[in-house]
């Protein structure tokens, strides 16, 4: 009975609530649009829904799990003292702790389907658990004011307030139902449709987001052409970086909007001049007496010799005519959804008066529009016209995002891309730089080699020479002595071999040499103090060069790891003609690739075969540092797993 | 006592004939390659078969690959490793099936004449021969969580010899203690790594050392 009793106040609040949500979602699309205040307003829905999460628990009986949220994290303060931020520094921790703020809402999946569903339930889920209330109001209206004889409208009223009472628990679950599709933690189902929309309404707003940014690059190139006019050029080296920035900064979200690479073509700053023999620095046909204004004179030739430059001015400029296209979808889709929801739920409020005053009923405003300026008789058209319309320009937007997007990329790929001239320079740069670390450590390691042979074993085996000398002159007059010396050659000799083993094993480790990376890799983690597993999937050897980098790297990886951590895993595998070693270690975390002489020295051992390596370091750990070398597996499997 | 061996460097092949023949090993076969190694081991079932790990033609670790796969054909066949380095990775692989009669020692280990000699001898009869550097790497895989941390150090001694593969008797001369100390001693030491003791020294090798490899 109480069930009963408390489910029409229950609908109440619940329909108070989901008009609060209502209006709480368009403040969060202005929060969003205000950009500054967006987190804070996230931090509002999350309370929000976290109540309609409790509510709909307690009194619809929905499964409603609260998601796992974690906070967002805080800067990370560096050793001197500044805050960074993904590659710029900041001195108070204030801005990239807003920064991060906004990375970990915008990768927060479950804030999008909570604001869908501040936004739909007034029109979806409150339906069902507003007749009840509704049945009651008109209860109550039929008695106050009854319209009909009082022999009627009593057992009007009556039964509208029986009815009330009846159907207000089933309210309730409809309402929990509904509650369980957007607020629940599962994922919806994927179907190809709604991949499809998917899809193609990302590539509408990205489109129209790169849009945005080409039109301030075109800014850029206004003021370049200003700082041309004005000052014959000499304040260009000044602005041209500032399209640079912006162009970087539109290849930046190319690259996360939309997958394709596009690799900055930009010459590296050229070496500082070395002197002449007079001790000037010649740059260009100017004679410089320091060298930081040397370095500094080098500007504009680095600036305006690149290729690059112009062709990202020619770029902006191209831009500017495919801006408006880009715009086009999201234009479409924006209209189309208006039409398709907006204007049948703000009928009440102007449409039914324009449709008063023209007869035009619920068309849309840009219909309306349209057939006002073109079709002054257009009384025929139907109140649905508004909904068909709208879903026509929205699929239609959505249709043309795709084929535009392609076309943006192909644009941006054609000018904003190095030139084949372009990557070989670089490549030719980096394999000059690679080159050069590669003759170096080979130069230190043969001269510790020649060090370590002539200070031990070539001393010892002198030694033993030389005991072996007295031996013979001793045999005879004292024995005794004789097999002392002998004894003491003996233990030289075996000394001298330890020192040989040990020096080999830093060369090249025999156990690499006999069965290859894998299990040279697993003898190194069975002499480590620690626990370590080994995980390996190599399908046969590889190039001895590349196995002998990778087993010095990885063994240095695993010293570091054994500084700190209690257990360590190592995993190698080849796929698609790359070489992976990962090692993962449970220890504080925190460690900075720029510090330490160690991961350096893996970074140049790695960079003569192209290898890379990413250190991912959190503070808190766990520590997981990514190795590749690119290199293809030659011989069979040879190895015993 | 029959006598395979299989070296490849001239100088080191000729030495090692010498050394045992002097002790009264007769030598059946001495080969210098991997394929010479698998047909003379299947020739001559030697009491004993002394191994270089690293043959030609491949110079990987063709002498060890013989060795595991004569001991597949005919297990407990008795196996001297020798190598120029020491690898825990190699040990654990001769002590996989459990069958005894391995041995696994550096090349320097040649110099001690009479040692070299013993250790051959306990092989063919069914021991074991560790080398006491990985024996010493073994015992300190561990870390202070193990029980190995629970040992005396005078426990961690007798363990370390007992493990290379030597008797009681061994052992009580080399740490200079009466023989019945170091029956006290091991069997502390089988207490604390909740080992079943045994008095046979070949079982005994086997648990500990499988203790070992399992740590």
């Amino acid at each position: 009975m109480t069930r009963f009793a408390l489910a029409i106040p229950r609908c109440v609040a619940l329909v108070a609530l989901s008009v609060a949500g209502f209006a709480y979602g368009h403040v969060l699309v202005v929060a969003a649009t205000l950009v500054v205040t967006y987190p804070l307003a996230v931090s509002g829905q999350y309370r929000l829904t976290a109540l309609a999460r409790r509510l709909a628990r307690a009194w619809a009986g929905a499964v409603l799990p609260d998601p796992v949220r974690s906070l967002p994290p805080t800067p990370h303060r560096r050793e001197d003292g500044w805050y960074a931020h993904d590659d710029t520094v900041f001195r108070s921790p204030r801005v990239p702790a807003f920064l991060l703020k906004l990375d970990h809402y915008a990768k927060d999946p479950t804030v999008g389907r909570e604001w869908l569903w501040l936004i739909l339930t007034p029109v979806i889920g409150a339906v069902p658990i507003l007749v009840p209330p509704a049945l009651i109001a008109a209860g109550v209206f039929l008695l106050a004011s009854p319209p009909w004889p009082l022999a009627w409208s009593v057992p009007a009223a009556g039964g509208a307030v029986v009815a009330a009472f009846l159907l207000a628990p089933g309210a309730l679950r409809a309402y929990g139902l509904w509650a369980g599709v957007l607020l629940g933690t599962g994922e919806p189902p994927q179907t190809a449709v709604s991949r499809w929309v998917t899809r193609t309404s990302a590539a509408t707003w990205r489109g129209a987001g790169l849009a945005g940014l080409t039109l301030a690059g075109f800014g850029g190139l206004l003021l370049n052409l200003l700082a041309a006019a004005l000052s014959w050029g000499g304040l260009l080296p000044y602005t041209l970086p500032v399209t640079r920035s912006l162009v970087e900064l539109y290849r930046r979200h190319v690259g996360r909007w939309t997958g394709t690479d596009l690799p900055a073509p930009y010459r590296p700053y050229p070496p500082a001049p070395s002197p002449g023999k007079d001790g000037s620095y010649r740059v260009g046909r100017v004679l410089y007496t320091d060298l930081p204004a040397a370095v500094q004179g080098q500007r504009p030739g680095w600036l305006l010799g690149d290729p690059a430059t112009w062709r990202d001015q020619l770029w902006s400029l191209g831009s500017v005519a495919l801006a408006p296209l880009s715009f086009v979808p999201a234009v479409l889709v924006g209209l189309g959804f208006y039409g398709l929801f907006c204007q049948p739920l703000t009928w009440v409020g102007w449409a039914v008066p324009i449709g008063l005053f023209t007869g035009y009923w619920v068309t849309p405003f840009y219909l309306w529009f349209g057939i006002e300026h073109i079709q002054p008789d257009a009384s025929w058209l139907p109140g649905w016209a508004s909904m068909t319309a709208g879903l026509a320009m929205a699929l239609l937007g959505l249709g043309l995002a795709s084929p535009l997007m392609r076309l943006r990329l192909w644009w941006d790929r054609l000018l904003l891309t190095p030139t084949a001239a372009t990557v070989l320079a670089s490549r030719v740069a980096h394999l000059a730089t690679t080159r050069a670390d590669a003759v170096d450590v080979q130069a230190t390691e043969l001269r510790r080699i020649e060090r370590d042979l002539h200070d031990g074993a070539q001393a010892r085996l002198i030694a033993v020479g030389l005991g072996l000398a007295a031996v013979a002159r001793l045999m005879e007059t004292d024995p005794v002595r004789a097999r002392r010396v002998l004894e003491q050659a003996q233990e030289t000799s075996a000394a001298a071999l330890a020192e040989l083993r040990d020096l080999v094993r830093g060369i090249h480790p025999p156990v690499l040499a006999e069965r290859g990376l894998g299990d040279a890799i697993r003898a190194i983690a069975l002499d480590t103090p620690l626990p370590v597993d080994v995980d390996v999937d190599l399908p046969g050897r590889l190039d001895a060069p590349v196995e002998s980098a990778a087993y010095f790297v990885t063994c240095e990886a695993l010293t570091n790891a054994a500084r700190c951590a209690s257990h360590i895993s190592i995993s190698l595998s080849h796929r698609d003609g790359v070489l992976r070693v990962v090692v993962t270690d449970d220890g504080p975390g925190g460690a900075d690739p720029t510090r330490g002489t160690g991961l350096r020295g893996i970074q140049r051992r790695l960079a003569t075969f192209d290898g890379t390596m990413t250190p991912h370091s959190p503070p808190g750990g766990p520590t997981v540092v990514t190795m590749e070398i690119p290199c293809a597996s030659s011989s069979p499997r040879t190895s015993t797993s | 006592m029959r006598v395979v061996l299989a070296e490849d460097l001239h100088i080191l092949r000729d030495g090692l004939v010498l050394l045992l023949e002097s002790h009264g090993f007769t030598i059946a076969e001495a080969v210098g390659d991997g394929p010479a190694l698998r047909a003379a081991l299947a020739r001559h079932r030697p009491d004993v078969a002394i191994v270089d790990v690293r043959l030609p033609p491949t110079f990987t670790d063709e002498g060890l690959q013989a060795a595991l796969a004569a001991r597949r054909d005919v297990p407990g066949l008795p196996v001297l490793v020798l190598s120029q380095h020491v690898e825990q990775l190699y040990a654990r692989e001769l002590l996989a099936d459990g069958a005894g009669a391995v041995g696994y020692l550096l090349k320097d280990r040649v110099l001690n004449a009479d040692q070299f000699i013993d250790a051959v001898r306990r092989v063919a009869s069914g021991g074991t021969a560790m080398d006491p550097e990985v024996i010493a790497k073994l015992l300190t895989a561990g870390g202070t969580a193990s029980p190995l941390a629970r040992l005396t150090p005078r426990e961690r001694d007798v363990l370390e010899l007992m493990a290379q593969g030597r008797s009681n008797a061994a052992i009580s001369q080399r740490l200079f203690l009466s023989e019945s100390a170091v029956g006290k001693h091991t069997a502390s030491i089988f207490d604390k790594l909740r080992l079943p003791p045994s008095s046979d020294d070949n079982r005994r090798v086997l648990a500990v050392l499988t203790y070992l490899n399992n740590t």
